[in-house]
């Protein structure tokens, strides 16, 4: 071992002997061609393509006016090599990656174009991740890449970790989104501080019986106030509940084999607290009952019966206030689930009658409000081929394939995780996935922005407002542009503590957008339980509303823009005020099995929720044939809302 | 030997053997009665489900642990085994008097009878602290009702006993191999629906080992070498009416055969029964059987993968570059999720690895 410590000393004294053999002596390097020998140096760091190499070599170019400067291997005298680099701008104490590249030129050798400002210093650093071979690289001005349309966004690479983060989530309570990473024995917190730098905090665990391995969803599960984490892995699921100091974790393992995929947590039986879910790769979808006392009961069966589950996503589809599972599958049996929460666990497959009842060999689907309509539309992408799905859906029960037309035809990007976010802060969703983001505009269709990405979690790790995303350990940050937006962070107090479940609408002068709060989103990351809305060019926010999962609906007129604002579950408002009463007649009333509807307008198909005298959400679903089943309900007064997509209706009932 | 029990096993494997040949001399070709009858002397009813103990079916005489299988319990082996963490493994096979499998394509699992019983026992030598055998599981596939089921026995430490055990574990093991590398593994033992995973064809449960391809060579019997074929007739488990066959898998670490139908061989018995049709995976492009491989694309020679799982990685096979290779990027890895195959193992299989690092170097590189 000694004898390995001298040796690794007397390379790094050689290598920072010679010039261009560190960022500090990096050598001047100008337009045309030069020789680049064999790549013996210190590394890159940080890097701005792939992961990291062991050797360097440095170059520094100053731009004499603003210009495209195009760096090549991609040379004639250079094939059958292998090529890497990057591109900084800042000082060697401080360096900033503006570009680099991999393999865009012939074979595995590489180009990129850089815009560059007149009298600044660059740094080329070349690595041998695949090859020290030397090489000759070429060095012109280029074409300026074109301005990027509609503000794509753009983003910096930033390492924070040499570890893989697999959540991006508030974990301490300060409502900023920090990175989270996890070890057999321990949770690695980068807090997010308000100086936009992270303070690592290392909580122990217990030995984790299953790790990560697939995915990891994080929620309040105890309601303490901290954030405690869900591991799906290989052979079963592990949680790991934050103590009320913050300090520690305690394990609950079990210990029936599941091969997990998707987890999440998600209020399955809307009791206010919060339960969890998890996709089974060969056997029936699992989940686990909070029971209030500490324990989680373990049930499989009910949400999915077969094997090939991969992607879960809760989401409310027919807008009753009730989350609803959809599950991408693949492999075994890869028909696609889709499940109506009805309430009372009672959950009611619809896949057949929206059509979506088919194979992608999906491992994850984007459920968003893409048309901004009020309702949530889905891509569902696959991971195998170009069949993908979009679906819209028309609000009315009913979706409607899209795909022809939207962008999404023919797209031959495939991918396991597909997510939905406003990467831009133009209002419209936006999809990542595919290798690429596919810009939303609004209106059901996408355009490809330029560059590739891989996806990862998702969230503000620099709290300004425009998200951020993560590889492993490197922050792709997102660099912004002049559009508004508003961050709602919801806190339960009937309902579950994060208020997972919860839709937040947001109305400005150029419409309305809808998020929900969602725990596990796309096939593995666990991604902010911030909502995020891009506002556009709108500078004033009419409202913003929180349905809870409890029922209980929560107006806060003309919030300031630019910020994120902590909504706390209230039970002083109500949507009860502004509905109309005269709309809607019920019969019988009191009531004892079915309580018959008849309204002013065709209610067929509307979302109805039924909620109690404590302000609860207990039922929901749509209307078919004007009756609903009351017959579960206890005794008691309650009011029934058909949520009309132009007016929502109400009535007061009892039943027997 | 295919394996080392001791030389008692072996006089008595011997006797049996003799026995044996004497009965299936005798016995004339009989077709499987319509209905099986009473599946085993010994009392186990597959109606009823697995018994609860490996001892109870009757399969072995004397101590449990020596695995001295009764007389119609016929050892047997295959050409290329799946790897499982170098584990050791002896296999047996029983079927009712009177009922034989049937020949359905060389490339394709025997077609069992009702009734038909495979145990799969996983041992390793060399055993920290004690130096010994220790056998952690004997995997059982029966078939009844024309569908196969899985039951699974864990032995005790004692290893006086293996017990029905389907809910899955993991056992540390620290042992020396026959090279005297000391190794070590946390040893999966797999859940019932973990066993599915991979024994699926068209969402039916399937063997996967024996293929006549996979099974027509010498085994060493007691008694001396034989065809495993032509005992498996003489033994009246397999209907003598079969054709021979035509392209018999060579061994993959038969260094006389050329690298690329030594990887051919390689992948398929570790790779082909998630990478095919109506298989686990069967969604992506690979299709790994040795029927399938002699067309280069299906072992993702120059094709892109579907989803990038690493930087760099350019295609599943990319020619002359291991590094840039999806496949040996997966065999390479101990990541539950990135390790191929992803079950049955957790430790790298280093010479399947060498195997595929040498032949994707030894491509003519580019890809197009």
């Amino acid at each position: 071992m000694k004898n390995i410590v001298t040796l690794l000393a007397f390379a790094s004294l050689g290598s920072a002997a010679f010039a261009q053999g560190d960022c500090a002596s990096a050598l001047p390097i100008n337009l045309g061609l030069t020789v680049v020998p064999v790549i013996n140096g210190m590394p890159p760091i940080p890097t701005c393509v792939g992961n990291p190499a062991s050797n360097g070599l440095w170059y520094r170019y100053t731009a004499t006016e603003d210009q495209a400067l195009q760096i090549s291997t991609s040379l004639p005298v250079n094939v059958g090599l292998d090529t890497r680099f990057h591109v900084y701008s800042g000082s060697c104490a401080a360096l900033s990656c503006i570009g680099g590249d991999d393999d865009s030129g012939s074979g595995y050798l590489s180009i990129a174009t850089v815009s560059l400002t007149a009298g600044n210093s660059y740094y080329i650093a070349f690595d041998n991740f695949w090859s020290s071979t030397g090489f000759t690289v070429e060095l012109s001005l280029g074409t300026p890449p074109p301005p990027p349309p509609d503000n794509y966004p753009t983003f910096t690479s930033q390492t924070l970790t040499s570890g893989s983060v697999w959540a991006i989530v508030d974990m301490n309570g300060d409502h900023r989104d920090d990175a989270v990473r996890v070890s057999a024995s321990s949770v690695f917190i980068h807090e997010q501080q308000a100086n936009g730098t992270f303070s690592v905090v290392t909580v122990p665990t217990p030995p984790a019986l299953h790790q990560p391995s697939w995915s990891l969803a994080a929620g309040d599960i105890d309601g303490n106030g901290w954030n405690d984490l869900m591991y799906g892995g290989g052979q079963g699921v592990s949680f790991m509940l934050r103590s009320n100091d913050g300090n520690s974790f305690t394990h609950i393992p079990f210990t029936q084999y599941i091969f997990s995929q998707r987890t999440n947590m998600v209020d399955i039986n809307n009791d206010g607290l919060l339960d969890a879910f998890v996709c089974h790769d060969v056997d029936a979808n699992v989940h686990f009952l909070n029971m209030g006392n500490g324990q989680l009961q373990f049930i499989q069966g009910g949400l999915g019966e077969t094997c090939g589950n991969y992607g879960s996503l809760w989401t409310d589809v027919n807008n009753d206030g009730l989350v609803d599972l959809f599950v991408a599958k693949c492999g075994c049996d890869p028909v696609d689930i889709m499940m109506e929460n009805h309430g009372y666990q009672n959950f009611i497959s619809t896949a057949v009658a929206n059509q979506m009842a088919d194979s992608h060999q999906s491992w994850s689907a984007a459920w968003g409000d893409f048309d901004n309509d009020g309702d949530m539309d889905v891509l569902i992408g696959s991971s195998s081929s170009s069949y993908h799905k979009l679906m819209r859906n028309d609000g009315n029960g009913n979706f409607t394939n899209v795909t022809a037309g939207s962008g999404f035809e023919g797209f031959n990007g495939t991918s396991i995780e597909w997510t939905t976010h406003d990467f831009d802060n133009d209002g419209n969703l936006d999809i990542m996935g595919g290798g690429r983001i596919m810009m939303g505009y609004g209106d059901m269709t996408f355009g490809a922005r330029p560059g590739s990405v891989s996806n990862g979690p998702v969230g503000d790790l620099n709290n300004d407002g425009f998200l951020d995303y993560m590889n492993s350990g490197t922050a792709y940050m997102n660099n912004g542009n002049d559009n508004h937006w508003v961050k709602v962070h919801t806190v339960g107090t009937i309902s579950n503590t994060n208020g997972i479940g919860a839709r937040v609408v947001v109305t400005t002068a150029s419409g309305t957008r809808i998020r929900e709060v969602r725990s596990g989103d796309g096939f593995r990351f666990m991604s902010s339980l911030t909502t995020h809305f891009g506002l556009g060019q709108d500078t004033q926010i009419e409202e913003i509303t929180v349905y809870w999962p409890s029922g209980i609906v929560q107006t806060i007129s003309n919030p300031a823009i630019d910020q994120t604002l902590v909504v706390v579950e209230s039970t002083s408002t109500s949507i009860a005020e502004t509905v109309n009463v005269d709309a809607l007649t019920i019969h019988p009333n009191p009531v004892r099995d079915q309580l018959n509807l008849t309204a002013t307008q065709d209610i067929t198909g509307a979302p109805f929720r039924v909620i109690d005298a404590a302000g609860k959400l207990v039922l929901g679903g749509r209307i078919a044939g004007n009756t609903i089943d009351v017959s579960m309900l206890q005794a008691g007064a309650y009011t029934i809302q058909v949520l009309d997509q132009q007016e929502p209706m109400l009535q007061r009932f009892v039943k027997q | 030997m295919p394996n080392s029990f001791s030389p008692k096993v072996r006089a008595l494997l011997l006797i049996f053997g003799v026995v044996l040949a004497f009965v299936g001399c005798r016995r004339d070709p009989v077709d499987p009665p319509a209905t099986p009858g009473p599946p085993s002397a010994n009392g186990f009813d597959p109606a009823q489900g697995p018994l609860p103990t490996l001892s109870a079916y009757g399969y072995f005489t004397g101590a449990l642990k020596d695995l001295q299988a009764r007389p119609d319990v016929l050892p047997y082996d295959v050409i290329n085994p799946l790897f499982s963490d170098y584990a050791k493994k002896l296999r047996h096979v029983w079927m009712p008097a009177g009922t034989h499998a049937t020949w359905n394509g060389e490339d394709r699992v025997l077609d069992f009878p009702n009734g038909a019983v495979l145990l799969k026992t996983f041992y390793y030598d060399q055993v920290q602290p004690s130096m010994q055998r220790r056998i952690v599981e004997t995997r059982m596939m029966y078939r009844w009702e024309d569908e196969w089921h899985f039951a699974n026995y864990v032995w005790n430490s004692a290893q006086d006993e293996a017990f029905l055990d389907l809910d899955g574990s993991f056992t540390a093991i620290a042992w020396t191999d026959d090279q005297g590398t000391q190794r070590q593994v946390d040893y999966r033992i797999p859940a019932g629906p973990e066993c599915r995973a991979c024994h699926r064809t068209d969402n039916q449960p399937m063997p996967i080992g024996p293929k006549p391809r996979n099974m027509d060579h010498s085994y060493a019997y007691p008694e001396g070498s034989q065809g495993q074929l032509q005992r498996w007739v003489q033994q009246g488990y397999l209907d003598p009416a079969h054709p021979p066959v035509a392209e018999v898998l060579p061994d993959w670490k038969d260094a006389n055969v050329s690298l690329g139908d030594r990887v051919r061989a390689y992948v398929d018995i570790n790779c082909g029964h998630c990478h095919a049709q109506g298989s686990y995976c069967d969604y992506r492009p690979m299709r790994f059987a040795w029927h399938e491989t002699a067309d280069p694309v299906n072992l993702g020679l120059c094709v892109a993968p579907h989803d990038q799982i690493a930087p760099g990685v350019s295609h599943i096979v990319a020619a002359g570059r291991p590094d840039r290779s999806m496949m040996a990027h997966r065999v390479a890895s101990t990541a539950v999720d990135v390790r191929m195959p992803l079950l049955g193992r957790t430790l790298v299989h280093e010479e399947g690895l060498q195997l595929i690092e040498t032949w994707i170097a030894s491509l003519d590189p580019p890809c197009p």
